[in-house]
């Protein structure tokens, strides 16, 4: 079904960073918003991108907002840097889903509502971290693994999930020895991300604690957070709520707060 | 969402939060149908992954189990849940829960009629007496030795002794029960649950071409399960004597066990006796006497009226059934398959030592029965997938290569249906040794195709 070959196929044709976006990464860092909007604004896919994401109903513009120096005053300096990854996410994303019911809005969605609560998480948790901010960017790569690699087994995955309890992340540990976040991490070492970003990641997969106190705490909160989005009826209805395995057990120290956080009655 | 199906239950498993929001989009009728019309004879919700649920959410759950046992009179309800989930579903339906509550799925799986181990020793406590006994009831129908605690001290006492018990049953709630006839497969006897009033209604319910297939793959011994039979009229009686009459055309046996004779009518019993019935007081009666066994046809097949031969329409698909098989055994084990040879002949086992086999039987538009020998090592390296873990336990390795003829089946249905051929599939059957594999099929005709994975040689045989 999956072979590591497929697995180092789907690496190698993981596109580098176009120049564009690591010049509009690199001036973010240096906290200049207007030379990263001006650089940002020279590619057309990317300000479409992001006029698109600030004028959604989330965020709440009655007008429309469309010029880029603008949108990155909107979106300060985490919001830019974590808008400039999800679009980032979206070059690596198919033109068409096959395995998850998703297309592009809906996937656009998911990025949209996991920055926007992620946010909300770390002002609750006091934490201002750009890196720790852009860190949910990479959450949604472990879908984009998952459809790349198994779309075309699709059928056989579903015969062989309707006798035994398997989600894709243990197929592909079973069948390759690694894990979508693996694979997510990958990703992250070809973008240059920070390193904080990989390892929070590795911990919101719900199966990879980290020794780091503050890193599994993000995780956790993460991996919450992933199970919210994923019990939402657009995402279970995409086929998603059951990709990978929700550890209950791995959350139940932060439940209450998290629940407090989201407003859940 | 689709259910996970395995030995008569089939289980849905959401994850994360369940309100009345979402519920619907994790389940509806259809997804509940087309788990039904897989002959389950109970349909659970786990909400071993659930983190929050609310009653808006419940309830949707629970309309539909009202919709389904109504039609399909299975058993419905909820598993895997701790003490705090148990309490709140409890406290939602105070005094209206027509759904059944089991701890976990091992629990649920005691009171289905598909559970193979029985005879075990089960503590249960509800601080409910009805329950308690309707649960005391249940499982030593089940064939079971239910040891009930009487309180909550009685109960933390006795569960503290846990190797006396090979189940402890607690926080469970037994709703209304299934009255499905529920199909189980025992070595090579089928065996059907029946229960409460049998009248004309057994025609409905009794599935027919299930049953004919099975005569048509082998199997000899057809017992009927009727401990909690408390009657019935003359159409359920003429059922079963016209059953019994076809079953003789195939040399096959109908047995009934715990049909007490109080419960029907002397002349019944003695003209179903006339058409070949056999009656047991109890199911050990048959199944542990090996003699008997024999006898009665269950561990031979070799006697069928008419011997069936494969023919054109099959050969015509039998690159659908390679397929299948191929592609399903790639997937389990990722290694690539070469085929050896093609052969239309008898089978042919050449080495029987360290192989295992299984087959499943498919009837329909068209009909017959694909037969998978496999050495052991195979065997073991496709079922890790499924396990997660390298075993030498054999019973695991049969159960588990159960589930991947399963899905060998479930390929080869849907490889049909895009040819436009509709079949369906019966149980696996399992066999560890070789020689029970031949007494079913050494006289059949069918084509053998040798296939090799990496170095291992494997047999794959179709029939009728």
């Amino acid at each position: 079904m999956i072979t590591r070959d497929n697995i180092n196929d789907f690496i190698d044709k993981i596109p580098p960073s176009p120049k564009i976006l690591q010049e509009t990464i690199r001036h973010l860092n240096n906290a200049d918003l207007n030379k990263a909007a001006k650089i940002a604004t020279e590619d057309p896919a990317l300000s479409a991108f992001l006029r698109n994401l600030v004028n959604k109903p989330l965020y709440g513009f009655k007008q429309e907002v469309s010029d880029i120096s603008q949108i990155f005053g909107i979106l300060g300096l985490s919001g830019s840097q974590q808008s400039v990854y999800n679009y980032m996410l979206t070059l690596l994303s198919p033109k068409k889903w096959n395995l998850f019911n998703l297309n592009k809005t809906s996937f656009d969605e998911l990025q949209a509502v996991f920055s926007i609560k992620w946010q909300h998480i770390l002002e609750h948790l006091k934490i201002i971290d750009r890196d720790i901010q852009s860190a949910i960017t990479l959450l949604p790569a472990s879908i984009i693994v998952s459809e790349a690699l198994f779309s075309k087994s699709k059928k056989d995955v579903e015969l062989l999930r309707s006798v035994h309890d398997l989600n894709y992340n243990t197929i592909l540990q079973r069948l390759c020895d690694t894990t979508l976040f693996d694979i997510c991490i990958e990703i992250s070492i070809k973008w240059d991300m920070p390193k904080v970003i990989p390892d929070i990641i590795r911990c919101a997969s719900g199966v990879n604690p980290s020794d780091d106190k503050d890193i599994n705490k993000l995780g956790k909160w993460m991996h919450l957070l992933l199970f919210y989005e994923l019990s939402q009826p657009l995402f279970i209805e995409a086929g998603l709520n059951d990709f990978i395995e929700f550890n209950i057990d791995y959350v139940e120290d932060i439940y209450e707060e998290f629940l407090q956080v989201m407003g859940v009655q | 969402m689709r259910a996970i199906v395995k030995n008569g239950i089939g289980v849905f498993k959401p994850q994360g939060f369940l309100d009345g929001n979402n519920a619907s989009s994790f389940l509806n009728l259809e997804d509940i149908e087309a788990t039904t019309n897989l002959n389950v004879d109970i349909i659970l919700v786990s909400l071993k992954k659930v983190v929050f649920f609310n009653k808006n959410g419940l309830d949707i759950f629970v309309k539909l189990f009202t919709k389904v046992r109504q039609k399909n009179s299975i058993t419905v309800g909820f598993c895997d849940y701790d003490e705090k989930k148990f309490i709140a579903i409890n406290k939602f339906y105070a005094g209206e829960l027509a759904f059944s509550l089991f701890k976990s799925l091992e629990i649920a799986s005691l009171f289905s009629t598909s559970f193979k181990n029985q005879q075990k020793n089960i503590l249960l406590y509800s601080d409910d007496k009805s329950q308690r006994t309707a649960m005391a009831i249940e499982l030593h129908d089940y064939g079971h030795n239910p040891v009930v605690a009487t309180t909550q001290e009685d109960f933390n006492e006795k569960s503290l002794n846990n190797s006396a018990y090979d189940y402890i049953v607690d926080y469970t709630y037994l709703g209304q029960m299934g009255e499905k006839i529920a199909t189980r497969v025992t070595g090579n006897a089928i065996i059907y649950t029946v229960t409460a009033f049998l009248d004309a209604e057994i025609g409905n319910t009794f599935n027919i071409a299930y049953h004919n297939n099975s005569l048509n793959v082998g199997f000899r011994l057809f017992i009927f399960d009727a401990y909690k039979v408390v009657s019935m009229n003359i159409h359920a009686f003429n059922f079963f004597s016209k059953l019994s009459t076809s079953a003789a055309e195939y040399n096959a046996t109908i047995a009934f066990v715990g049909l007490e004779s109080t419960k029907i009518p002397e002349s019944f019993i003695e003209n179903m006796e006339d058409s070949g019935i056999i009656f047991y007081n109890q199911m050990d009666d048959i199944l542990l006497n090996k003699e008997l066994l024999k006898e009665l046809g269950a561990s031979s097949a070799a006697n069928i009226k008419q011997k069936r031969v494969i023919d054109k329409d099959m050969i015509v698909k039998l690159p659908d059934f390679i397929d299948a098989t191929v592609a399903t055994i790639e997937m389990m084990t990722n290694s690539k398959a070469l085929k050896e040879a093609v052969e239309v002949s008898k089978i042919e086992i050449t080495e029987q030592e360290g192989r295992i086999a299984s087959s499943i039987g498919f009837y329909g538009d068209i009909d017959g029965m694909v037969i998978l020998v496999f050495p052991s090592k195979i065997a073991k390296k496709a079922c890790e997938l499924l396990i997660g873990e390298s075993t030498d336990d054999i019973e695991l390795i049969l159960d588990t290569l159960a589930e991947l003829v399963n899905i060998v089946g479930g390929k080869i249905k849907s490889l049909l249906f895009d040819h436009g051929i509709n079949v369906n599939i019966t149980l696996p059957r399992t066999y560890n040794s070789i020689s029970g594999l031949l007494e079913v099929v050494e006289a059949k005709k069918g084509v053998q195709v040798d296939l090799a994975f990496d170095d291992d040689k494997f047999l794959f045989f179709l029939t009728k």
